[in-house]
């Protein structure tokens, strides 16, 4: 039974909802990266703008059913510099910018709940 | 230099859709299978590998790390049909009316016995106006926007000893 480690509290980004950030900082961007948005509406008709979003609600429902059956999967996440962790996912936030996981490995030690950055993710794979 | 990925839009992302593609994330990965779907929020692409004893493996990769994406081969109407039913929502119940009718009673009279306001609306129960609960009646079947409510009907209905076998 691997004993957990003590909590680590890494810097925390600014958070999107409290003032005092100015969005158009790099740091904010960088950290905050906000939501892709919709095609300028100058250029797009009803018709497309509809075609557009009907797309998009299909795309993001099976997103958002694939992320819900990976909840309590065991899921290895590949992140920047070849770092290659497991763990156990529980969550993810509406704009995927943070994943929730629990007993995360890592090269140091078993956190046991931890939030991982979607920015410090390249891609993550689990089995169904 | 950040790749064209996440400002290409979900009419041209939906095309990518029920392919197979090969992706090129981070500095050097390399990544294969089907194409589920990409998140319009992230970009991200949810991509499928059948394996030999009839299981999957899903590989999800962000929409930030994303550098190029090639299709190599549409999918035939099988694979197409084993994508569209991979995340599919969970069946709807299989019971028969009568069995249902009786559980939703039962239900119904536990959350009387304690002292839970409950209505019967259609083939659904309503309680106190805030939470839904639909057949099977189970704790997952609880749905409500009130977290404190749904916690506590979902832990009262776990209590409740199993009726059917």
């Amino acid at each position: 039974m691997v004993t957990p480690v003590s909590v680590l509290r890494m810097p925390k980004g600014p958070d999107p909802n409290s003032r005092g950030f100015d969005p158009k900082s790099p740091r904010f961007i960088a950290l905050c990266r906000p939501s892709i948005p919709t095609s300028a509406v100058s250029d797009a008709d009803a018709e497309q703008l509809q075609k557009e979003q009907h797309a998009r609600s299909v795309l993001r429902e099976r997103f958002l059913r694939c992320v819900l059956s990976m909840t309590n999967k065991n899921v290895r996440f590949h992140m920047h510099e070849r770092v290659k962790v497991e763990a156990t996912f529980g969550a993810s936030d509406i704009d995927v910018l943070n994943f929730q996981v629990s007993d995360l490995h890592t090269p140091i030690g078993v956190q046991k709940e931890a939030l991982i950055r979607s920015q410090d993710v390249i891609s993550f794979t689990f089995d169904i | 230099m950040q790749c064209r990925w996440p400002l290409l839009g979900p009419l041209r992302w939906i095309t990518y859709v029920n392919k197979h593609v090969k992706v090129k994330a981070g500095k050097d990965e390399v990544l294969w299978g089907w194409l589920l779907t990409v998140d319009p929020v992230s970009a991200s692409l949810v991509l499928m590998d059948f394996k030999e004893d009839g299981g999957a493996s899903v590989q999800v990769v962000m929409g930030h790390a994303v550098e190029e994406v090639q299709i190599q081969q549409e999918a035939d109407e099988e694979t197409t049909d084993r994508l569209q039913a991979s995340f599919l929502p969970p069946k709807t119940c299989g019971l028969d009316p009568e069995d249902l009718r009786k559980r939703r009673g039962v239900i119904q009279s536990w959350l009387e016995k304690n002292r839970v306001p409950v209505e019967e609306e259609d083939d659904k129960l309503r309680v106190a106006g805030v939470l839904t609960i639909r057949a099977p009646y189970g704790p997952e079947d609880c749905s409500s926007s009130n977290q404190i409510i749904l916690d506590r009907i979902q832990r009262l209905i776990q209590n409740l000893i199993p009726v059917d076998p």
